[in-house]
């Protein structure tokens, strides 16, 4: 990967996280929890991701997010009123956005159509929303405030930058003719509302690859600007070097806003370079700064403008209405220099909102006649960046994923390794008080914390995968016409990155079935007297080890009859199985099983909840349903929180070492000989307190062992399968309890039934952690082959 | 000078091993290691050519007993057995051979095709034979040894 996508690379990953802000604020702005720095940092999200994109020249991304922005940047002036609809679009948009981006991302293409409806929808809201609020803006000089800021605003028409098509792509450096500058008024009229923006790049603004033009396209988005170049500090060419920075930039901005909106533009350069702004003062003054600026220009040519005379100056009492009658000013008569004026001029009333300085009588304004020094103006201080901080400032690294994991191997290895060592320990016969197996001791706990700590480096919060929610309901809701609230719960919840992975697909296929199935029309409910919007519940917690995530909907609930019905007709089971209504709930699970009238393209398929229930038990998870007719269902899904480490129980089994998976045992016990019975030809259950639990012999159903074996000969591990079904397996003898490192079978041999997963044990070999559930369904499975077909169905 | 190059890039080189008393060899920038024979953990539900797996440094690796594989009988496994770790693909799995001969520098035009005699087995997974020193040695051809895991998997 060269440099430059590498680069690329990291603006993509901050794409993300801010197309995550993005959402984030626009969802509390729905929500009403939104307050102003909300709006500031979706804002800035929308800003951020544009400039970026600039950079990288994806032209379709900046240009659809440029209209974006413009929108919330009114939405943030108060120019548009955040309505509930507005949201609603906004959060379309952010869609929309996203998608440009991946497309970017991927070099594919984006729905043009979409994207340009969608282009037109936001643009339409800005000019409606200024249109109405066009007239109440006191500011509004008829010039800027007729036409949209950015593109259409008549530039003034010298030393100004060329109008571009209003996101900058068509800017055209212009050529600067220096000798010019002598004759030529330094600047357009410094009116009302006119802010003087005086900034000087610093040679580490350059060597950060930053470039003062897009800066000053930025600037020129905010409203027309007129720009001054301050070539005082250049050299001579015999010492210049080129490397330095020299020049300076004194922008003249007419537009009514915030300071802090244009400090956002030199945020990304922040102590890179001097930024001086001056807020809209009354004519007077400005009037005089351009003649000051002006007089210091003739007094010293721009060659050699050394440190200047100490030029004070005070404003002149000019009426602000001679101004407003000569907007282009007649170059000024030169003036060496001010001789502080005997009268103050009236302070005039304040163009904005934004209290101007007040200039009177109070000690004036004191200018050394830089042009990067700053001018002082009784100004009150204007808040500075630190309200602009970002509020979560947290200081985290980067770090490629595949480090950790090559780390979290290491420290399996490691966790092997110290079992190995303690096993050797023990058959060399030392003492448990010997020094080294109390050291060993102290190994184990240090490994088992190294363990844990490497862990939770790799654990991430379930928001990750929560995050990417919302637009699926909101997609799934537009699409089946149902109105729809997503509520998340504990998406702070922290699972193992492997797991997180493996979350996507499932919660996706349960929201997608709640929202199709599980939701009524609005019509239906409103005729039910529930809230026309549905809400669907997406909670995450920690449970016994486990991570447990629930999707809930409060929508019309498992319709048990129709469902009973068409699994009978679907043969699923047989017409005359007596179920219980869990267990009803849970035939939707069953492969082939779908109770949609249509076949849509959200779900219904009838491929949905099983390959969903499959991908979870290939996790070592579990799901299941719960519903009641009328209030909603509730899907819970639990999985363990890592998929690299499983405690187990490690047992013989015809003189093979096999893992257990723990969270599936009951309880372990050796039976009596009468506590087993025949059922049929082959089978035999265990009466465990009352109840008859199936048994199967671990040895035989893996094929270690082809002969009988008498269950009391060995102990019986009660297991709970994922469908709630018991099962007793018959092992030969238990060894332990220990925690192991899972190992993939599948990355160099293939999958092998009845088996999830290896490990490694203290002796170095190879143990394999037996897949309970697939073990079970298997025996059931053999055992109907070969036992009487009526046994078969009675199961 | 170009010759000598040619002849170069052409050169390949081989390991060449043991089963039973007919001799065969493999790739040599296949093979990863060569360690000697630790019980193998065996699997359920797998063909009779599968030994089991072993633990290789971490990973789980599988042994395949190639006379099993070739259609000898099952290898009888002693101190002198030998496990070839060759990568295939992205798989790694180890060869249980009887013993590891030499290794061998061969151009291509050395390898033979197989003549028509050989059964199917043998003609599936041996690639070419290499006459050298009167010996006859059976290029094995590793890529066919293992999509059948797949299959058995489907």
């Amino acid at each position: 990967m060269d440099e430059l996508e590498e680069i690329k690379a990291t603006f993509f990953l901050e794409c993300e996280e801010l197309l995550a802000d993005l959402e984030n604020g626009l969802l509390a702005m729905q929500s009403g929890s939104a307050d102003g720095e909300t709006i500031n940092a979706v804002f800035r999200a929308v800003h951020s991701v544009k400039g970026g994109a600039g950079a990288f020249g994806l032209d379709p991304l900046v240009r659809f997010a440029h209209v974006f922005e413009t929108l919330l940047d009114e939405v943030r002036s108060h120019k548009v009123e955040a309505t509930l609809e507005l949201v609603r679009e906004l959060l379309r948009a952010a869609d929309v956005l996203a998608d440009h981006v991946q497309a970017a991302r991927t070099d594919g293409a984006v729905n043009e159509a979409a994207s340009a409806q969608m282009a037109a929808v936001l643009d339409s809201l800005t000019v409606a929303g200024k249109a109405a609020t066009a007239a109440a803006s006191p500011v509004a000089a008829p010039p800027v405030a007729a036409a949209p800021p950015p593109p259409a605003a008549p530039a003034p028409p010298r030393a100004s930058l060329p109008v571009d098509d209003g996101i900058g792509s068509n800017f055209r450096p212009m050529t600067v003719s220096l000798a010019s500058f002598d004759a030529a008024p330094l600047a357009p009229p410094a009116g009302d509302g006119d802010w003087i923006v005086k900034f000087r790049p610093k040679t580490e603004l350059y060597r950060n690859a930053n470039d003062p033009l897009l800066l000053l396209r930025e600037l020129e988005r905010l409203g027309p600007i007129s720009v001054v170049i301050d070539d005082a500090e250049l050299p001579g060419l015999n010492e210049l070097n080129p490397e330095a920075a020299y020049l300076g930039f004194t922008v003249t901005l007419k537009a009514s806003l915030q300071e802090s909106a244009i400090r956002e533009v030199f945020e990304f350069v922040d102590g890179d370079c001097v930024v001086d702004i001056t807020p809209p003062a009354p004519p007077p003054v400005e009037f005089d700064l351009v003649a000051l600026l002006k007089a210091a220009e003739d007094v010293k040519p721009a060659a050699d403008f050394t440190p200047a005379p100490q030029v004070m100056f005070k404003p002149l009492a000019a009426p602000p209405l001679d101004l407003m009658a000569s907007p282009g000013p007649a170059t000024p008569p030169p003036i060496p220099v001010f001789a502080p004026t005997a009268a103050a001029p009236p302070p005039p009333p304040p163009p904005a909102a934004e209290p101007p300085p007040p200039v009177s009588a109070e000690p004036a304004p004191e200018f050394t006649g830089v042009l990067a020094a700053s001018i002082k103006t009784p100004a009150p201080k204007p808040q500075p960046a630190v309200a602009e901080a970002p509020a979560n400032a947290q200081a985290t690294i980067r770090v490629d994923p595949e480090r950790i994991d090559r780390l979290i191997d290491l420290v399996g290895e490691l966790v092997i390794n110290q079992a190995m060592l303690a096993q050797r320990v023990i058959e060399s016969g030392l003492a448990s008080s010997s020094s080294v197996a109390l050291g060993l001791d102290e190994l184990e706990q240090l490994t088992r914390q190294i363990q844990d700590g490497v862990m939770a480096i790799r654990a991430q919060p379930v928001k990750s995968v929560f995050q990417r929610m919302p637009r699926l309901v909101r997609e799934v809701a537009n699409m089946t016409g149902k109105q729809v609230r997503l509520v998340t719960e504990g998406e702070s919840t922290e699972v193992d990155k492997t797991v997180i992975e493996r979350l996507g697909e499932p919660i996706t296929h349960m929201l997608r079935n709640a929202i199709d199935h599980g939701l009524e029309t609005p019509e239906e409910r409103r005729a039910a007297g529930k809230p026309v919007e549905g809400t669907v519940r997406l909670a995450a917690l920690h449970r016994g080890g486990r991570i447990v995530i629930e999707v809930g909907d409060d929508g019309r609930g498992i319709n048990r009859k129709r469902v009973l019905a068409i699994a009978v007709e679907k043969e699923l089971i047989s017409s005359d199985a007596t179920l219980t209504d869990e267990e009803i709930d849970n035939l939707i699970f069953l492969p082939g099983f779908s109770t949609a009238k249509t076949v849509s393209d959200i779900s219904g398929r009838g491929v949905g909840m099983d390959v969903v229930r499959r991908s979870v038990q290939a996790l070592g998870g579990r799901i299941s349903i719960s519903s009641k007719p009328g209030e909603g269902s509730v899907f819970t899904l639990s999985l363990p929180l890592t998929l690299a480490v499983l405690d187990g129980m490690v047992v013989d089994v015809a003189g093979q070492t096999l893992v257990i998976p723990l969270t599936a045992i009951i309880e372990s016990l050796r039976p009596k000989p009468e506590e087993v019975k025949g059922l049929g030809p082959q089978g035999a259950v265990l009466s465990v307190r009352e109840s008859f639990v199936p048994l199967v012999d671990i040895a035989n159903a893996l094929g270690f062992r082809s002969e009988k074996r008498a269950p009391s000969d060995g102990v019986v591990l009660l297991i709970e399968a994922e469908d709630g079904g018991r099962a007793a397996l018959v092992a030969d003898a238990i060894q332990g309890q220990r925690q192991v490192v899972i190992k993939s079978l599948e990355s160099n041999y293939r999958q092998v039934e009845g088996i999830a997963a290896a490990t490694i044990l203290g002796d170095g070999r190879v143990a394999l952690i037996v897949d309970v559930d697939a073990l079970v369904a298997m025996r059931r499975r053999d055992g109907a082959r070969n036992s009487e077909p009526t046994l078969f169905a009675a199961e | 000078m170009s010759d000598l190059k040619s002849n170069l890039t052409d050169r390949r080189e081989l390991i060449s091993f043991r089963i039973g008393e007919q001799e065969f060899c493999v790739d040599i920038m296949a093979v990863r290691e060569i360690r000697g024979w630790t019980p193998a953990t065996p699997l359920p539900q797998s063909p009779a050519f599968i030994n089991g797996v072993i633990n290789l440094r971490g990973a789980v690796l599988p042994i395949m007993d190639l006379a099993a594989r070739l259609g000898f009988a099952t290898s009888v496994t002693s101190a002198r057995s030998v496990i070839i770790v060759v990568k295939v693909g992205e798989r790694m799995i180890g060869l249980l051979v009887d013993a590891v001969s030499d290794i061998l520098m061969i151009t291509d035009d050395m390898v033979q095709v197989a003549p028509d005699v050989a059964c199917d087995r043998v003609r599936s997974f041996v690639r070419g034979l290499i006459s050298i020193d009167s010996r006859m040695i059976s290029l094995i051809a590793l890529d066919r040894l293992l999509p059948e895991l797949d299959q058995l998997a489907a």
